[in-house]
């Protein structure tokens, strides 16, 4: 049996404290949201609610979600998110595969344009103009084209590449495997991690964009429903809408923000705990002999 | 392949220039017969008239879709408006959230819709250089209604002011026939009741109502103010009331320049004596303790949570917030009422200012002056939203079926199944959300008949005292060219934080008033006299040029 030392334990007590800490410090926010989101106008606006709702009111949430419009933007969401991350995971990982070749003619230039572009763009309305006259507009397309590579994920993505051991990759050539048989059979399935990390990046980027949504579409059934929802929170906080005199919309003023960030966070929450495995260190611990 | 590269980026830049200057360029026959584009219209169309157009037409409409009352493509307003007019109008959606950024893009880009609502003067100057927007002054004889409104309500002055260098105005705002004064403080009624006292006439007897107050209330502060939103100086209603009663332009009301008649130039408002006097009045109130100096720096809900505790009898309001929030925090405080006052006077006499008579409005898209239709959709939106005919249908809806009687003779009524604004608040339906109507897209300007109609009766008796008031004159227009308003930005913001931040502390008694030619000198430190010099050149050199 083998005893802890004193030292490691204490070490061990202090750990546990500061990461309770800073489960606590992480935690406490939403909590505090779900807890205003369900409670009433007085309590928020008295600014009484802390980790359990007061004076329990779903009145906001029954607003918004008996809104027909609300679901179908919400589904627009998840379209445009899933076919938004497919289509930008399969480029980033095909360019900067290339990218990480370092044996590739004319490397520096497809890199020199591809950074060319984090520093430099045409602007809100060439963008604007361009779109429009490629036909893009009130596609999904707008959406997905224009944001579909992230310099800054393909550079990411690129150094993740460049660090496998190109002995792997010999050695996959010596059994006979042409540069996709390698590319999908062995680097990959090495790169699991970063794929993950990539698809996360990329699902709450589009998750929570919505400037190309308000910008290219110029239909409400077409929005995301951040659009929506961004609208929903600046109607109820203008104050200016002589509309709002009923209870219920004081009540949807106190709590809309908190209803909202609910809303939106829930389900690319909900992707985490799926993605999480594949945060894994160690895959390639001894895959090359020195 | 460096040759092939730098082709193909020259390529590109150059169908991005192309692109850009096809969304900029201007119509060569801006002032050319408009005879082949009456297509539709109705001939000899004059005020009065139903437009009906002779064939079926089509215009699209940048449509702000409101939270309250989200568009909806099948509400009855569209159907109607079709069947009134024959036109139907095709709607970009664009949430009110952003949508003066949507509008700028679409407008710069050269793929606006031809109706583009909503604008506030002076948000179209932006797009005035880019030329993707009408001089609709140049169009004003298609508008029967619009011209005998503006003639009829003496509003070419106002109009005057909305005018570029060119002589020319690109916004055709809502028209109001008088000027609308909505916002005063809220008083605690019973208070003044128990203490015998007597409705203020002028700012003196307000402060001696206050005095009284203080007097019976010793330990708290009997006004304590809200709308401290930055960048204006804090209290920004309250400020903006006192400035009304000694024309001075402060709080909400700021503008940098300010029309000395007499002198018939602009002084900077921040330096004019009624600004002084302004403050001195504030900062008696402070002095004596009847203002709570915190007015100028809390939040809405801290001087709300004041005035619904009984800590504080006046405070700011208009007549949507004493029915919501004042009526509702007192509630619980026993036999405590809570109405609005009749705004105090000063100097100025029984006045207002006459800046609050028009609306936002309408830009045209400089398109649409191709299309064959021109004419017509001139004569729709002159109908729409300068007709009585077109206000009442646009605000109240179909007589007989949303609403019953006339405004004109105050037996209006909405129908009782109808909910808008706290009138029929258990009502089914909604008039915005359901039917379309009152939307503020298109339902806003009008007559005091009809902006009455909307008031309760106590609403009714306060904008009756109002619109007793005379209107003051508004100032001549002074448009800068792009170079100017360039320069005067610059040194304007520098001004206006100087002039905010001085005003705070004058009005707390931070800095004495003794200082106040220091404070002027200071402010001349910082271009006030260059600021004003382009001003009154600007205005001397349109005198000349358009009269």
């Amino acid at each position: 049996m083998v005893t802890e030392s004193r030292g490691y334990r204490v070490f061990q007590l202090v750990n546990g404290i500061v990461l309770t800490a800073v489960v606590l410090v992480t935690l406490f926010p939403f909590v505090n949201i779900v807890a205003r989101s369900f409670s009433g106008e007085q309590e928020i606006r008295s600014g009484q609610v802390t980790l359990w709702p007061k004076g329990f009111n779903t009145t906001t949430y029954e607003k918004v979600m008996s809104d027909a419009l609300f679901w179908t933007n919400y589904r627009n969401t998840v379209v445009y998110t899933v076919v938004a991350t497919v289509i930008a995971l399969f480029l980033t990982t095909c360019y900067a595969y290339v990218l990480s070749k370092r044996q590739l003619r004319g490397r520096s230039v497809l890199v020199g344009v591809a950074v060319f572009t984090m520093f430099f763009n045409g602007g809100l309305i060439p963008n604007y103009v361009l779109v429009s006259a490629l036909g893009l507009r009130n596609t999904l397309w707008a959406i997905v084209l224009p944001n579909a590579i992230s310099v800054f994920n393909l550079l990411v993505m690129k150094a993740f590449f460049e660090s496998l051991p190109t002995e792997l990759e010999e050695a996959a050539a010596v059994d006979g495997s042409g540069t996709y048989g390698t590319l999908l059979r062995i680097v990959l399935p090495l790169s699991k991690a970063v794929l993950a990390t990539m698809l996360l990046f990329y699902a709450v980027a589009f998750w929570n964009s919505w400037f190309a949504g308000f910008l290219y579409m110029d239909k409400q059934e077409l929005f995301p429903v951040t659009v929506y929802l961004r609208n929903l929170i600046a109607g109820a906080t203008s104050g200016t809408d002589v509309t709002a005199t009923s209870e219920a919309a004081l009540q949807i003023a106190a709590s809309i923000q908190a209803v909202t960030i609910v809303l939106t966070m829930l389900p690319i929450m909900l992707v985490y705990p799926f993605i999480q495995r594949f945060f894994v260190s160690g895959v390639m611990l001894g895959a090359v002999k020195g | 392949m460096v040759q092939l590269t730098r082709r193909h980026l020259l390529t590109a830049a150059g169908a991005a220039a192309v692109a850009g200057i096809a969304g900029c360029s201007s119509s060569p026959e801006e002032s050319a017969d408009l005879d082949e584009k009456r297509a539709g219209a109705m001939d000899g169309f004059k005020a009065g008239d139903q437009f009906k157009a002779t064939e079926p037409l089509t215009f699209s409409i940048m449509m702000l879709s409101n939270q309250g009352y989200p568009y909806k493509a099948d509400w009855p307003f569209f159907k109607e408006l079709t069947a009134r007019t024959n036109v139907t109008v095709e709607s970009t959606a664009v949430p009110g959230s952003d949508y003066n950024q949507k509008r700028s893009v679409m407008v710069s880009a050269g793929d606006a819709p031809f109706i583009i609502p909503k604008t506030y003067h002076p948000d179209e100057e932006a797009f005035i250089a880019g030329g993707a927007i009408l001089p609709v002054s140049d169009y004003a004889e298609l508008m029967p209604h619009f011209t005998e409104k503006v003639a009829k309500w003496n509003l070419q002055p106002n109009l005057d002011q909305f005018k570029a260098e060119d002589g020319k105005y690109y916004l055709l705002p809502g028209l109001h026939e008088n000027a609308w004064q909505d916002y005063t403080l809220a008083v605690r009624t019973d208070v003044m009741t128990k203490l015998g006292l007597s409705q203020p006439q002028t700012f003196d007897d307000l402060t001696n109502v206050l005095r009284e107050m203080k007097k019976a209330h010793p330990d708290l502060y009997p006004l304590s103010d809200r709308w401290s939103t930055p960048p204006q100086p804090g209290a920004n209603n309250l400020l903006n009331l006192i400035g009304t009663a000694y024309d001075a332009h402060v709080g909400w009301g700021w503008t940098p320049t300010h029309w000395d008649a007499a002198a018939s130039k602009f002084v900077y408002s921040g330096s004019t004596d009624q600004y002084r006097q302004t403050l001195e009045y504030v900062n008696t109130l402070v002095k004596e303790g009847l203002l709570d100096p915190e007015s100028f720096t809390q939040t809405d809900d801290v001087a709300r949570q004041k005035f619904a505790n009984g800590k504080s009898f006046m405070i700011s309001a208009n007549a949507q917030t004493v029915v919501n929030e004042a009526r509702k925090d007192i509630a619980k405080i026993p036999g405590a009422t809570v109405a609005k006052l009749i705004l105090p006077t000063g100097p100025m006499g029984a006045t207002l200012p006459g800046t609050s008579r028009l609306e936002n409005g309408i830009m045209i898209s400089k398109k649409a002056l191709e299309s064959k239709n021109f004419v017509a959709m001139m004569q729709f939106i002159d109908w729409l939203w300068y007709s009585d005919a077109g206000l009442m249908f646009s605000k109240w809806g179909i007589d007989g079926q949303t609403y019953s009687g006339k405004v004109d003779d105050g037996s209006f009524k909405l129908d009782p199944g109808i909910t808008w604004a706290g009138i029929n608040p258990d009502a089914p339906k909604n008039l915005q959300v359901d039917y379309g109507f009152s939307n503020g897209v298109f339902a806003y300007g009008g007559s005091t008949a009809m902006l009455n109609s909307q008031f309760s009766d106590e609403e009714k008796a306060f904008q009756a005292e109002m619109n007793k008031r005379q209107v003051r004159e508004v100032s001549p227009p002074a448009p800068l060219s792009i170079e100017e308003r360039e320069q005067v930005t610059l040194w304007d913001s520098a001004l206006k934080d100087h002039v905010f931040q001085n005003t705070l502390k004058f009005a707390l008694g931070q800095r004495p008033l003794s200082e106040w030619d220091a404070y002027v000198k200071e402010l001349e430190g910082k271009n006030s006299t260059q600021y004003l010099d382009i001003v009154n050149k600007a205005h001397e050199r349109y005198k000349k040029a358009h009269g």
